[in-house]
């Protein structure tokens, strides 16, 4: 029998996106799939405002996913964007070649 | 609150100097800026007369959580200092050089800000207050040094900064540990000195001991005192002349000044404690730069050991720990003062008209510039402390007052008076003895220079006879 | 109150003719010395009326009160220190000061003429000035500091006046010398001030007479006065640099370094007799120093070539007579001879400096001689001078000389190695001024041809002061006879201070005789003994150990010390505030995602701490 999906459930898996998400951005050397990264880590936080919301039987939290999710489309297109800036001045995307910070 | 508005007036000015200097034309800012420091000088002088012999002392709270309040004090330590800080900035601004040509404005900009922040060194009257202006005093030398200085001026801004740092955050560690004291004993947060003061008369033990170990490091690289000079030749040398004009004439009085106003009031009963190893220090000092002056082989890097030699005697007044060894430190600090000003000021005159960096061959200038060395002489004769200058009275009283605490450090320390004399007479007849070489087209002094220089030697020699018109006001 | 008129009108004059100076040299014009002279010798002038007419009052008041006195201002009071600017003038100082303005005027006088064709005269005389004025504060002053403003003062002139002619680098050389040499003693001079304030509280003279000093501290007080003295009046062991001070013009050697500044160690001894004198040893050392001097340099003078340098050796011999005289208790000898000695000796230097004019520069005596019937004035008042020197009666030196030799003898500090020194010395010092007597003026002429031509007596402003001066040679015997000599002795004494006369005149001419015989026809250059002509090897020696000495501990603490150690002390530290840098720069790689990492690594350390830790201790 497949048991009831509990909220804690949820939050498990929540817990285990997010840090899916966590290592892509510090492992990964490709700015796009960071950028992913950076959005899985943003969609299991989703979820965990959803679950919470579930929990506490509270509105709220499934109202703060939405505007995640708005923001998160625009937080994506200006990273994209800068993504594609940084590719256009450095013709790489790879973030071990960008050090700018350093100097 | 009138006592508020002037004091408040000398740091206040100098701000609205900094601004000002962006806005004056590029071309006169070494006008704007002798104009600028005359008002300054002009306005603690005012404050000189109005005061007399009553000490102002002026309190505003800052930030009444932390216990800051910007406590100023104008009494017989501060005074002359703060005059003194004018007098040197009117000079070295009269100094013609780079420093008008590139980037003058943000010349200008850092000499105020120098004022500023020695203003509210010597005026302050109140430990963090002390500090914060104690460290921004760093910031217009490492830029001076670091833009308008010589060939090896990275390395001397680094050692500079390095050596005084040093020392200033161990005094800032005691100083935390005094404010921490104070809370124990009383409940609330104070930064003043009566309070410090307060504070550590009561207490006594191992942790005050460090204290006054941390404030003595800080002052003793500021003076300096042998042997945490190492800072000292490197930075004189490399350094642009209105900086170490600067250096010699009032920042290394900051030490001085830390030692009256700081040292000896919190820590009485240390001082006396260790009397004994610092009047000795300061002896060795006396004669360790007096040796290092007489072999130097630059004239600037001479008056650099010079400068450490003189402080010494000013060290033995302090640390003699009698009221009158104080008032004649002050009184020696005036005179050292006002002689390094003119050595350095007239040195660089001799400079824009000649190359003299060797010192081991003579350059008999005295008979081209007859009116310039008639001045350097006097200057020369200041530094060896002739009878009929302050830095007579000064150096004998000092010497006068340590003889009580230490004869063995005396009379160490005055066979510097001889070797002072070994090494100024080379200084000055190499510069000026023998037969001139080279084409003299550069003309004697003009008549802003014969001026500036006739208002000093007045002013050395009318004290050297009325010195007590200094200490009025003195316990 | 007209007491501070004596030292105005120098001071005076120097400001006037150093502004001058300055302004002429300013504008590249000269001022003629007769105008500069003229400024500079009328404010002597005027100094001396005041002096003398001092000198008169102070006579007419009895002897006990004899003080005038004027406080000008408050110099110093600070705590116990309490220094007025007093000007004190007693017996002991009006001589000084008649002799110091006497002569003094004289001499500026006799300057005109002899500095015509200088450059900057007006410089010359504002710096003589400068001397005299420092001179009057030196013997007027009331505290010690106050003299040692004066001490110190003609240290200062005399080390600009030596170095006068400054283009040449040794005449400053030996300006410099003078001026370091004297700067030792002064160190004494300060720490003995600075004994005496601890002792008694005060500085004044008259007060520290009063009370005295503990017997414990007259030793050690009387020698570091004493050798403040031997600096400032050229005794062993600081007497190199006089000879080396004829660099200087002329008269300077004349009133600086034979009339006045170097008497003025005689006078602070004689100021404080009544302090140091309770110690023995201290008026042994005195009286020591003083015979040995005496002897050695009389020595020394018998080889020199150069017309100043004879008479230079000769100065620290009669200082060394004086000398002598205070060891052996007898100070008015001292100071009596100190007034004989400024006569006779500034007319020997103008002498010298009259026949050096005349010689166009000339200085070895051995290129001179028979000068006696070109230079007729020069000549007769030069042997005026010879003959006091000698202590022929009845010339000055003849009182004052013979009552010191005298004195060692049968002085209660007297003592027979004394008399014997002191009578050897009064033989050579014959021998030496018969010698350059001879060379000089009598016997062939060994000048040079070209100048030979062109030899002429010296202007009529030159020559009036030798004759002044020759007359006082000859009478200033009888001046202080009276008052000095013989004031004290009984009448069964005399028997042997007859004998003490007649058998030093009789060495004395015995001298004369030895000299005359063996120069009176020489035709050339004499070989000298070397070691007598360098000053017996002091000079080099000095130089060999203090003046080495000095370099090499400069250059030793230079290279050991502040190289080695705390050059490289900082560099070190440089290096390792550098080298931790570089450690902790390794973390800031500029890699986003290398922050990224630690800061997640932080996070999860903070996380699991504070969830542990509140497991643990069950509150935050």
């Amino acid at each position: 029998m497949i048991p009831e999906l509990q909220p804690w459930m949820l939050l498990i898996v929540a817990m285990i996106v997010f840090t899916i998400g966590l290592l892509g951005v510090i492992v990964r050397k490709n700015l796009l799939i960071m950028l992913m990264s950076i959005e899985l880590m943003l969609n299991s936080v989703n979820l965990c405002f959803v679950a919470f919301s579930r929990i506490h039987h509270l509105v709220e939290g499934d109202l703060t996913a939405l505007f995640v999710m708005t923001v998160a489309a625009a937080e994506s297109a200006v990273g994209l964007g800068l993504v594609i800036a940084l590719f256009r001045t450095l013709r790489t995307v790879d973030s071990d070649q960008i050090q700018m910070l350093r100097d | 609150m009138v006592n508020y508005n002037l004091l408040s007036a000398l740091l206040s000015l100098p701000v609205v100097g900094i601004f000002l200097s962006w806005i004056m034309p590029k071309t006169s800012q070494r006008i704007y800026a002798i104009f600028g420091s005359l008002v300054i000088l002009a306005v603690s002088i005012y404050i000189a007369l109005q005061a007399g012999d009553t000490p102002w002392d002026v309190k505003l709270v800052w930030l009444p959580e932390l216990g800051l309040s910007l406590n100023l004090k104008w009494d017989s330590v501060s005074r002359w200092f703060v005059i003194l800080n004018s007098l040197v900035a009117v000079l070295a601004f009269s100094l013609r050089g780079p420093w008008y040509r590139k980037n003058s404005r943000l010349f200008t900009a850092l000499g105020f800000f120098l004022m500023f922040a020695l203003n509210a060194a010597f005026l302050s009257n109140d430990v963090i207050l002390f500090y914060l202006a104690y460290e921004a005093v760093f910031i217009p030398m490492i830029f001076m040094v670091g833009i308008w200085g010589s060939n090896a001026k990275a390395t001397s801004v680094f050692r500079f900064f390095l050596m005084s740092f040093f020392g200033s955050v161990l005094m800032l560690v005691s100083m935390f540990a005094l404010i921490y004291l104070f809370k124990e004993q009383s409940g609330q947060y104070s930064s003043s000195l009566p309070d410090l003061i307060q504070a550590a008369s009561v207490k006594n033990g191992q942790a005050l001991h460090w204290c006054f170990l941390g404030f003595f490091l800080a002052f003793a690289i500021k003076v300096p005192v042998f042997p945490f000079h190492g800072w000292l030749k490197e930075v004189y040398v490399n350094a642009p002349m209105p900086a170490t004009l600067w250096m010699s004439a009032i920042l290394s009085k900051l030490g001085v000044f830390g030692f009256l106003r700081f040292v000896l009031p919190i820590f009485p009963g240390l001082a006396l404690e260790n009397q004994g190893w610092i009047l000795a220090l300061s002896a060795v000092s006396i004669l360790y730069a007096a040796f290092l002056a007489i072999r130097a082989n630059s004239p600037k890097e001479l008056l650099a050991y010079s400068s450490i030699s003189h402080l010494g005697f000013v060290m033995l007044g302090v640390f003699s720990l009698s009221s009158g060894g104080a008032s004649s430190a002050i009184l020696l600090s005036i005179g050292h003062t006002l002689v390094s000003a003119m050595l350095f000021y007239g040195l660089h005159l001799v400079e824009e008209r000649k190359d003299v960096s060797d010192l081991s061959v003579s350059h008999g200038l005295a008979r081209v510039y007859p009116v310039l060395f008639t001045f350097m002489f006097i200057a020369v004769l200041g530094a060896v402390a002739l009878p009929g200058t302050m830095n007579f009275v000064g150096e004998f009283l000092s010497l006068l007052h340590a003889f009580s605490a230490s004869v063995p450090s005396v009379v160490v320390g005055a066979l510097g008076v001889v070797l002072g004399a070994v090494y100024m007479l080379k200084f000055y007849q190499q510069l000026g003895f023998g037969e001139a070489s080279g084409d003299q087209t550069v003309k004697d002094l003009g008549v802003y220079d014969i001026a500036v220089l006739s208002v000093l030697v007045l002013i050395l020699i009318y004290f050297g006879f009325q010195p007590m018109l200094l200490l009025k006001g003195n316990g | 109150m007209i007491l501070s008129l004596l030292i105005l009108f120098p001071a005076v004059g120097f400001l006037i003719n150093g502004l001058l100076h300055l302004m002429a040299v300013n504008s590249k014009r000269k001022i003629s010395a007769n105008v500069s002279g003229f400024i500079a010798t009328a404010a002597m002038v005027a100094s001396f009326g005041v002096a003398l007419y001092q000198f008169l009052l102070l006579r007419n008041i009895p002897a006990e009160g004899r003080i005038f006195e004027q406080t000008l201002f408050n110099w110093i009071s600070l705590g116990k220190l309490q220094l007025d600017f007093t000007l004190r003038l007693d017996s002991l100082s009006a001589v000084f000061c008649l002799v110091i303005t006497g002569v003094g005027s004289l001499i500026h006088l006799y300057s005109i003429g002899y500095m015509h064709d200088d450059e900057t005269p007006a410089k010359y005389f504002s710096y003589l000035n400068l001397f005299c004025f420092m001179m009057l504060n030196l013997v007027l002053g009331a505290t010690l500091p106050h003299v040692f403003l004066g001490w110190e003062g003609v240290g200062l002139a005399s080390y600009l006046l030596i170095g006068y002619w400054y283009r040449d680098l040794e005449k400053v050389a030996a300006g410099q010398k003078a001026f370091i040499m004297n700067r030792i003693g002064d160190l004494a001079f300060l720490l003995a001030m600075f004994l005496a304030f601890r002792a008694t509280g005060t500085l004044d003279l008259l007060q520290l007479q009063k009370i005295g000093l503990e017997p414990a501290l007259v030793l050690p007080f009387g020698l570091l006065i004493f050798f403040a003295c031997t600096g400032k009046s050229a005794q062993i062991p600081l007497f190199t640099w006089l000879p080396d001070a004829m660099a200087g013009p002329t008269p300077v050697s004349a009133l600086i370094h034979a009339a006045t500044m170097v008497t003025s160690g005689i006078y602070l001894l004689t100021r404080l007799s009544s302090v140091i004198s309770s110690s023995e040893t201290v008026l042994m050392v005195i009286a020591m120093t003083g015979a040995v001097t005496v002897f050695l340099s009389a020595l020394m003078a018998c080889a020199q070539t150069d017309i100043k340098k004879v008479l230079a050796y000769s100065t620290i011999s009669q200082l060394g007579f004086m000398f002598l005289g205070c060891g052996v208790g007898a100070f008015d000898a001292g100071v009596f001879h100190v007034m004989t000695h400024a006569f006779f000796k500034a007319l020997l230097f103008l002498g010298a400096g009259s026949v050096i004019h005349a010689l166009h520069g000339e200085q070895d005596i051995f290129k001179m001689g028979g000068l006696m019937k070109k230079l007729p004035i020069t000549s007769w008042t030069f042997i005026m001078g010879w003959a006091a020197i000698l202590g022929l009666p009845p010339f000055s030196g003849f009182f004052s000389k013979d009552e010191i030799i005298y004195q060692s003898l049968t002085s209660p500090h007297g003592s027979v190695s004394f008399f014997i020194l002191a009578v050897a010395a009064a033989f050579l010092t014959a021998f030496y001024m018969t010698r350059l007597l001879v060379l000089v003026f009598f016997g062939p002429s060994r000048v040079d041809a070209k100048v030979a031509a062109k030899i002429h007596e010296s202007p009529m402003l030159m020559a009036a002061p030798l004759i002044v001066l020759s007359i006082l040679a000859l009478v200033g015997g009888w001046l202080g006879a009276p008052v000095h000599v013989g004031a004290e002795t009984t009448t069964e004494s005399h028997a042997i201070e007859y004998a003490v006369m007649g058998g030093s005149v009789v060495m004395a001419l015995i001298g004369a005789f030895i000299a005359h015989k063996k120069y009176g026809q020489t035709s050339k250059a004499e070989k000298v003994n070397s070691f007598l002509l360098n000053g017996m090897k002091w000079d080099s020696f000095y130089l060999c150990t203090f003046g080495t000495g000095t370099q090499k501990i400069a250059t030793g603490i230079n290279t050991f010390f502040e190289e080695m150690i705390v050059q490289r002390l900082i560099r070190w530290s440089a290096v390792a505030v550098d080298l931790s840098g570089n450690i902790l720069k390794i973390a800031q790689s500029g890699s986003a995602q290398g922050y990224l990492a630690m800061m997640a690594i932080a996070i999860f350390a903070i996380l699991a701490w504070v969830i542990y830790g509140v497991g643990q201790y069950g509150k935050l």
